[in-house]
């Protein structure tokens, strides 16, 4: 029976190997060629590909660059944000849908919506809510309550790293809950109700069964979190378009070819490898360390 | 015991319920306001916000959709997202099926390759990518499509594998011995069997492929004609914003754009919700 399968892998397996090779493989490899010369998107400054070979040159240039040294600590800083914020709300979404008995399911699909709608459409109504509702009906001085940081927050460096998070929060949680509930289904009751006879209470509980227990759920969650969070682009267009030093990595990599005459192709792709390196070092480091705590039953 | 929790229990089941909620309505609240504000003029959006409309009148609606290309947009976007997602489907559940079946060395160094590309972000391929398709004058939408159906390789493949591994194989034999040949097999007899894990592929795909910004961009912009919904919106926004923003054709234009992503919705929840939740959970 294999060796029927074997002697028709090749046709069938040859599309997708097609479509892998001309889409990711193919361009990774040139990617990471191309971002040691001096390309310039349709030519190599200095004649051929070989000639135009510059070494280490377009990384040093891109640590050196103020704006990619900028957006990549306002990444890191946004990540950081964003990832506790988004896992502190759906857990306890999650908690919450997982304790009522009825009418968990609506719930979970009214949440779910943000998700359907593209980033940038997002981006747009947040971006009025942001500078109209927040600014003058509700934080601003003749608001509701009077709080200046909760007003022009699309206006300000700090501000827009909590905006942008209030933006993908409200986006994610509704996919980060049904991960998270999924979790919480399968932890077995007899072992919170055998805790709770043995006389633990709700937070003992919630630490030393609920928490264990939900490891492979955080392990998903903070991988999606992490990657989607450090890859952010629609939101962070449509939101700021990267004004007041709120450009984040994947902005950066995308208009570093419109910052200088001749674009600098070979310094916008250094960026980008830079970019891939990052995030495949700490995903591989978070799931190796979530998944290591993950018990067994 | 029971009889003595169950009035504290009420009252946690009703405080729960409140605060789910009032979750509800800050997650609808962004939607609604979306809607109202499609009916009003720019100095009534800007001077209540909030409040219903005076009028329910089109007129916004109606203008947006023309600046935007409404129908012209979602014909593009929907035969976009269509051929993409059956691309997909096809090309990743063959793969994924006789890369199981076959269990060779070749086969295990293919799905190792397919999952380590998920972790390749799109920026580290993007201007290669554009550069080969330019060359080979696939910087249209075949070209997109094929991009799409790549990109979204590692994914379904991942999915469809991890799924087959669990279906017996003993179906498929009798199918060969009734004289079905291969393709007859596979659309048949294996291809039902799968159907939660192509549920699954068609939402997730479907889902970023029809609001995605940054690959039209790249290789149709300001192309006229051409233009995905969300770049219609990308643009009517760039060119309109130069002197403030022009509420009156945002937000009727970004009301029409996600129009029929919520009657999707309305109709195919149940699906789309356990798609997406089964995809998540697999990885």
């Amino acid at each position: 029976m294999e060796k029927y399968y074997k002697r028709r892998f090749a046709p069938l397996a040859l599309p997708a190997v097609i479509l892998f090779v001309m889409v990711i493989l193919l361009p990774f490899v040139i990617g990471i060629v191309y971002s040691f010369t001096s390309w310039r998107g349709t030519y190599f400054a200095g004649g051929t590909l070989f000639e135009s070979f510059v070494g280490f040159e377009n990384y040093i240039k891109a640590f050196k660059t103020k704006k990619f040294m900028d957006a990549l600590v306002y990444t890191v800083k946004f990540t950081l944000i964003a990832v506790v914020i988004i896992n502190l709300v759906s857990l306890c979404m999650s908690l919450l849908a997982t304790y009522i008995h009825k009418g968990a399911s609506a719930y979970r699909t009214i949440y779910f919506l943000p998700n359907l709608l593209g980033g940038l459409a997002l981006g747009y109504i947040w971006q009025f809510i942001f500078q109209i509702v927040f600014s003058k009906l509700l934080f601003g001085p003749e608001g509701v309550i009077s709080i200046p940081a909760l007003t022009n927050m699309t206006q300000d460096n700090t501000k827009a790293l909590f905006a942008l998070a209030i933006l993908f929060t409200w986006q994610q949680a509704g996919y980060m809950i049904l991960i998270y509930i999924n979790g919480l289904n399968n932890i077995p009751k007899d072992l919170t109700e055998a805790a709770s006879i043995d006389g633990a209470n709700v937070f003992q509980r919630f630490f030393n069964i609920t928490v264990p227990m939900l490891m492979p759920s955080f392990t998903i969650v903070f991988f999606l979190t992490l990657s989607r969070c450090f890859m952010l682009l629609d939101q962070n267009i449509a939101l700021t378009d990267g004004d007041f030093g709120t450009r984040m990595l994947a902005m950066q990599i995308l208009r570093t070819t419109r910052d200088s005459s001749p674009p600098n192709y070979g310094l916008a792709q250094a960026q980008a490898v830079i970019f891939f390196v990052l995030i495949a070092a700490v995903t591989i480091v978070q799931v190796s360390i979530t998944s290591k705590k993950e018990v067994e039953l | 015991m029971h009889t003595t929790m169950s009035g504290r229990q009420k009252a946690g089941q009703v405080i729960a319920h409140i605060v789910m909620i009032l979750i509800a309505i800050y997650t609808l609240f962004p939607i609604v306001f979306l809607v109202f504000n499609s009916f009003k003029s720019n100095s009534e959006i800007v001077d209540s916000p909030v409040s219903l409309p005076t009028q329910w009148s089109f007129q916004y609606i109606i203008s947006a959709a023309q600046q935007i290309n409404f129908f012209k947009a979602i014909g593009i976007t929907f035969m976009i997202t269509f051929l993409s997602v059956l691309l997909l489907v096809v090309v990743s559940s063959l793969a994924a099926w006789v890369m199981v079946r076959s269990k060779s060395v070749l086969s295990r160094v293919m799905y190792l390759g397919f999952t380590a590309a998920m972790l390749v972000p799109f920026q580290a391929v993007m201007y290669p990518l554009l550069n080969i398709f330019e060359n080979i004058g696939l910087k249209n939408i075949p070209g997109l499509i094929i991009m799409y159906g790549g990109f979204g390789l590692s994914m379904s493949v991942f999915l469809y594998h991890g799924f087959i591994k669990s279906v017996p194989q003993s179906l498929e034999e009798a199918a060969i011995i009734d004289g079905a040949n291969i393709f007859q097999m596979f659309f048949q007899v294996v291809m039902p069997l799968l159907r939660s894990t192509t549920v699954t592929v068609i939402v997730t795909n479907a889902m970023w492929i029809w609001n995605d910004y940054l690959l039209p961009f790249l290789v149709i912009g300001n192309r006229e004609g051409a233009k995905t919904l969300t770049l219609e919106l990308y643009f009517a926004k760039l060119t309109s914003g130069q002197y403030g923003n022009p509420w009156e054709l945002i937000f009727p234009a970004v009301f029409v754009t996600i129009i029929p992503i919520i009657i999707l919705y309305i109709f195919l929840q149940r699906y789309i919700v356990s798609g997406v939740a089964d995809g998540a959970v697999k990885q």
